[in-house]
């Protein structure tokens, strides 16, 4: 268990952060590429040499971290900055491993992003990627959650990240994870065919052990590992039987539902495991799919309880304010998870 | 607070497939830094590496792969994973239970396999067995669902200290009851992809690395796969230990992508923190396994960082010197290395030293001896600034 203060978000949505938009950015060929804005605090002879994953790590994270200096960094992204690491893989193939140069090589490991934030603010403390695909983000909530029991008076810089590149669009393609047919993004929940669209995008968050002025509480984190539609929901009921507090309930489950209908039945039994008064929220139409998107959806819910704004967006169709919200997410169905986060 | 054990190891490098071969070689001063045989670079002749001369279909056969899509990042993680699980005596049961976790370092995943990625990334094929193969997770994913493993599973890229890191998660994991055992370590294969990235960085030298000599000329890439598995002493009280995962550390250099700061600021954290996590005293390591890649700014930066916290420097050496640098791999292969050093009452020479670097006036061990072995730190430096020190204790 700990404390969200601080958190940031760069998505596709420009109605995430500015109070006065409330349409949806349609997506583009399938792709919903995150705004770009908000790099003014990167050196602009730093930022013309930064991927996307590296400029959208660093400005969200320097945005939380800016006023409230952290005792180490924690960053969860599948793939970092990809479109640097093929640039640099085609720089091979096509010079036939001549002369090349190494900004595309050290840009596109994955722990750029963490490393650049440790340097653009001097951080010498705890600093860690955390690469699992669709968990990435996941383990590096579990590592803070073990880190502020380690060390209960420190401050963390939580956060996911990922991009859009050519390469894992095209990757990803191949492997049938994106719809063959145009579709837009308003769409796309409703298809009845395979894969999803692609997005990208960051979020942070400061957390620590301290209640006052917290804007929510992650009570716990869990992974799953199973195609078994039983296992994950024998799991699913005992991870709120122990978690969630007597007598209270989950009232918004945010769901990663992402239009590829072979994850429906995942998505639909696990709804049926909780009350049938349960609201349902959702927000891959408007982030797209990609690896580390649930650091959008606890940002999302993170903001749900002080503000209904983004409701009708996010389909919810209820304008109560919530008190448990329960994160359910699979993307490929092999890997799943679970975070319980509450009002405070 | 519980003390986190070692009760089984698992190896593959450059200077062999088993726990045994490698104790040997290292004893042997044997160097396996060669040219490239299994597989085509231009550089394949020109530079030396630490290869593994086992091929792939041969692999497919010792490890029973059927099939396809299976890379050979994977399949040496697959090797030294089942040495690890039957060295500890673990169960298939056991193994596929929510007490087990699984964390691997790595740093080059599927990409071993740069022309199929290059094809399969600019729309050069159709049909490729590879497709879910190239990301990092997917050599843990690989091993998580061979074994059907229901712990928290995890991949962690540091670049060269990964599996540092994957060792210092598993034991945190431990720790603090989320999981009952964890199988921990890393992997990494030659790739075409770090072979020129860090060619065009000019740290790949001509010769066999020279770990802490005046005249070196950059590192040698190599690859490996070690895992660990880690278990709470008194979860294990019958069964064969080897050593105790005492201290552990991760701080960060914040100075420069690729660089060490002239101070080492992050090594010396990295040290310092091992030593008060493992509540001991400099004066009471008894050997050091070095990062010492052999490159003009790694060895410089930690031996001025090592003669900050140590007095009297102890005994040290660099196994980069035997293997390469196997990136991902680093830092579990020479947690290996210092298990043997503690269970052996031994400790392993660096090759290839002739010159101290003037600015240090520190020489490694260049020979084999039998002492007392109590506590050995073993340190990994990455790219991006992360630093980590682990140590290991006898029991």
């Amino acid at each position: 268990m700990f404390y969200i203060h601080t958190s940031s978000c760069i998505s596709a949505q420009k109605a995430f952060i500015d109070p006065t938009e409330t349409t949806l950015t349609e997506s583009v060929d399938n792709k919903l590429y995150a705004l770009d804005i908000h790099y003014d605090m990167i050196p602009p002879n730093v930022l013309r040499r930064l991927g996307k994953a590296v400029k959208m790590g660093i400005a969200t994270g320097i945005q939380v971290v800016s006023n409230k200096p952290v005792d180490g960094i924690v960053i969860g992204t599948a793939n970092g900055g990809l479109e640097d690491c093929i640039k640099f893989l085609n720089q091979i193939i096509e010079f036939e491993e001549g002369r090349l140069t190494p900004t595309n090589f050290v840009q596109s490991t994955t722990n750029a992003i963490a490393g650049q934030i440790s340097i653009m603010t001097a951080n010498k403390g705890y600093n860690i990627t955390h690469v699992h695909r669709e968990l990435a983000f996941e383990n590096a909530l579990i590592d803070v959650e073990m880190l502020l029991q380690e060390n209960p008076a420190n401050n963390y810089l939580v956060g996911g990240v990922d991009e859009i590149s050519e390469y894992n669009h095209t990757i990803n393609t191949l492997a049938g994870y994106y719809k063959q047919e145009a579709i837009s993004n308003k769409e796309v929940l409703e298809s009845a065919s395979q894969g999803s669209i692609a997005g990208e995008g960051a979020a942070m968050f400061v957390v620590n052990n301290t209640k006052e002025h917290a804007k929510a509480v992650v009570q716990a984190i869990k992974t799953i590992h199973s195609t078994d539609i039983h296992t994950i929901k024998k799991i699913a009921k005992d991870f709120l039987k122990e978690h969630l507090p007597a007598a209270e309930s989950i009232d918004l489950v945010l769901l990663g539902q992402n239009g590829d209908s072979r994850l429906n039945s995942y998505y639909e039994s696990f709804f049926n495991t909780l009350p049938a008064n349960t609201h349902i929220g959702y927000y891959k139409h408007l982030t797209g799919e990609f690896s580390t998107a649930t650091a959008i959806a606890l940002w999302l819910a993170t903001n749900l309880f002080s503000s209904n704004r983004l409701n009708e967006l996010m389909k919810i169709s209820t304008s109560h304010t919530p008190t448990n919200i329960l994160l359910y997410n699979t993307s490929k169905g092999n890997q799943h998870s679970l975070i319980l986060i509450s009002k405070v | 607070m519980s003390r986190i054990v070692v009760t089984g190891i698992g190896i593959i490098s450059a200077i062999g497939d088993s726990t045994e071969k490698n104790r040997n070689a290292l004893k042997n001063s044997f160097c396996g830094i060669s040219s490239i045989d299994l597989f085509e670079t231009k550089y394949a002749k020109l530079l030396p590496f630490g290869e593994i001369k086992i091929d792939n279909n041969t692999f497919r056969q010792l490890l029973n792969i059927s099939s396809a899509g299976v890379t050979r990042t994977s399949m040496l993680a697959q090797h030294a994973f089942e040495q690890a699980i039957q060295d500890s005596n673990l169960t298939k049961e056991e193994l596929a239970t929510e007490d087990t976790a699984l964390i691997n370092g790595n740093t080059v995943g599927g990409m071993c396999l740069t022309d199929e990625l290059y094809n399969d990334a600019n729309k050069h094929s159709t049909d490729s067995p590879y497709v879910t193969s190239y990301d990092l997770g997917s050599v843990t994913i690989y091993l998580q669902e061979l074994y059907n493993i229901q712990g928290v599973c995890n991949t962690i890229n540091t670049a060269c200290s990964s599996s540092a890191n994957a060792i210092m998660y598993g034991a945190r994991l431990l720790k603090q009851g989320k999981a009952k055992r964890a199988v921990v370590g890393g992997v990494d294969s030659l790739a075409k992809f770090t072979i020129n990235g860090f060619n065009a960085l000019h740290i790949l030298s001509s010769q066999p690395c020279q770990p802490f000599d005046q005249n070196r000329t950059g590192l040698n890439l190599g690859e490996a796969a070690a895992f660990l598995v880690l278990e709470r002493e008194e979860d294990c009280i019958d069964k064969k230990k080897y050593a105790v995962l005492s201290g552990y550390s991760n701080a960060n250099d914040a100075f420069h992508a690729s660089s060490l700061s002239d101070t080492g600021e992050g090594p010396y954290n990295a040290m310092k923190e091992a030593l008060k996590i493992a509540h001991l005293n400099p004066s009471d390591i008894s050997f050091i396994n070095t990062h010492g890649t052999g490159t003009e700014n790694n060895d410089l930066v930690e031996g001025t960082a090592m003669k900050r916290i140590f007095d009297q420097v102890p005994p040290f050496a660099s196994s980069k010197s035997n293997t390469g640098h196997t990136l991902g791999a680093a830092g579990a292969i020479e947690a290996v290395y210092s298990i043997l050093s503690i269970h052996h009452q031994e400790l392993y020479p660096s090759l290839h030293f002739e010159h101290e670097i003037e600015d240090l006036k520190l020489r490694p061990l260049q020979a084999y001896i039998q002492c007392p072995v109590q506590h050995v730190m073993s340190n990994s430096f990455g790219f991006a600034g992360n630093c980590s020190s682990l140590i290991f204790s006898a029991l």
